[in-house]
């Protein structure tokens, strides 16, 4: 555990706020609404890559698509088979 | 409602290609522009954008090198310009519009409810005669005037309300439910009581004039119970003149009454056998337009159901919908049990009971039977009951009376 993550842990600050990590919701596996991220790096209908702070995460699955895109957020909508970080 | 605002500012559908849209998109979240409804089509990417962040994207796309087009636009900033250029569409609009607002000025429906005795008819007429009818102006209608003139008008409505809803009149009344006693102009001479049934009295207060029977008495349909006419003696116990009352007084008679009441042994029930068909129609006021149909069942009864579409009913337009609703049945016919039977008959006797209990009739003893006799079941009672009884009937004047007075 390095020095930051303990003096965090100590005073139970948010970890996404303070070390940039990428925050993840998925309903079902039908939609998953990310924040904390820096941008897309790759995407079509079978794939999304996107670049977080300290890792890269990629969706898979069919039909995927993009509700919406801003600076803090982004919606991604589809049949989602997996996700895995990179 | 985000879609409503999105529609309201403008929104444009672009498509994108060329070196690297993905790096298009993130400089344009950078840059606090919204994208949404991403979708790729090969090479290609659509997406939507606000009409406002589009004037901002030219820096981002000459940077990445990334081509973007058009391909439709939606939104009133788009969708004013068109409509404006349609002349005769606004001028039919604005026209449609005034014509709304004109007619809202004026009553197109006259609606009444709570009147019972006094029938639509009598009611429309008084309106046409208080210059209140459909297609009046509004302002020219005085509601608190009317209110006041129905209740002049009519003397068995107790409460009326009128209010106006929108472009119809609503008139509730409320009449009296209780019998208007009309004032009844006492008549010169008296009144007798006589007994309406034969039998035996059994109680007897007299509070105006002179009772012929006493209690025990037995007496005849017809009697003469309390006379109306009080004598006035002389010194020497003859007759002067009457003064005629009006006889006043609680008697009560005991007296048999029967009852009579018969069943047949059997009776014909419809069974329905759950074949039902439905035909829909439509009606513009007193005309009906049908499924065409042929005869559903051999033997069937239908129901109607009509609705009226509410904005129909909001304009008071007789539009109507609904559906016939045909369901067959079959005539069976059933023998009665002896239980049923009983059940159906003893029913009978407790209404005739309640009905005489109603009436403030004791009842002291009865005495029924059931029994069969020419094909069906016969029920006989007898009912030994107290009634307060006493009719009023005119005092005869004997003429000697009169005599008397007049000397």
């Amino acid at each position: 555990m390095s020095k930051t993550e303990t003096v965090i842990n100590t005073l139970q600050l948010p970890k996404d706020v303070c070390m940039g990590a990428l925050r993840v919701t998925l309903t079902g596996n039908r939609e998953a609404w990310i924040e904390n991220y820096r941008g897309i790096l790759e995407y079509s209908d079978q794939l999304i890559l996107l670049q977080a702070k300290t890792c890269q995460i990629c969706f898979e699955g069919n039909r995927l698509s993009i509700d919406y895109y801003t600076n803090e957020d982004m919606k991604i909508s589809g049949c989602i088979n997996c996700v895995k970080y990179l | 409602m985000i879609g409503l605002l999105k529609y309201m500012r403008g929104y444009l559908r672009i498509k994108v290609w060329g070196f690297s849209p993905e790096r298009f998109m993130n400089l344009c979240s950078n840059k606090d522009i919204l994208l949404w409804d991403i979708t790729r089509d090969g090479d290609i990417y659509y997406m939507n954008i606000s009409l406002k962040s589009f004037y901002k994207i030219k820096g981002i796309v000459r940077k990445t090198g990334a081509r973007v087009a058009i391909c439709n636009r939606y939104g009133l900033p788009f969708f004013i310009p068109t409509l404006l250029k349609r002349k005769v569409f606004l001028f039919g609009l604005f026209l449609a519009v005034a014509f709304w607002i004109c007619s809202s000025f004026y009553i197109w429906d006259i609606e009444i409810t709570g009147n019972y005795q006094i029938t639509e008819d009598v009611f429309d007429s008084f309106l046409v005669q208080q210059q209140v009818r459909i297609g009046m102006k509004k302002d020219t209608l005085d509601i608190a005037e009317l209110e006041k003139e129905i209740r002049r008008s009519f003397s068995q409505i107790t409460w009326t309300s009128a209010k106006l809803n929108g472009t119809k009149l609503i008139i509730e009344v409320k009449e009296n439910d209780a019998p208007i006693l009309e004032e009844t102009v006492e008549e010169e001479g008296g009144y007798d009581l006589v007994a309406e049934y034969d039998g035996t009295i059994v109680s007897m207060i007299v509070r105006s004039g002179v009772p012929k029977v006493s209690i025990g008495d037995s007496v005849e349909k017809g009697n003469l119970l309390v006379d109306g006419k009080v004598p006035i003696y002389n010194d020497d116990t003859t007759i002067r003149a009457y003064n005629y009352v009006r006889a006043d007084a609680d008697i009560l008679l005991e007296h048999t009454t029967s009852f009579h009441a018969t069943l047949p042994f059997d009776y014909v029930q419809k069974e329905y056998t759950g074949r039902t068909e439905d035909r829909y129609f439509i009606r513009i006021g007193e005309n009906e337009w049908k499924m065409p149909e042929n005869r559903p069942f051999l033997q069937y009864d239908s129901v109607i159901k009509t609705n009226q579409p509410l904005i129909f009913e909001k304009l008071s337009i007789p539009v109507y919908l609904g559906s016939y609703t045909y369901r067959e049945y079959l005539n069976v016919e059933y023998e009665y049990t002896l239980e049923q039977a009983e059940a159906l008959l003893n029913e009978k006797i407790l209404t005739f009971i309640t009905e005489l209990e109603e009436k403030g009739v004791q009842i002291i003893e009865k005495n029924v039977k059931i029994d069969t006799s020419g094909g069906m079941w016969v029920v006989d009672g007898d009912f030994l009951v107290r009634e307060l009884v006493g009719k009023s009937v005119a005092t005869e004047k004997p003429d000697m009376g009169e005599q008397l007075l007049n000397e």
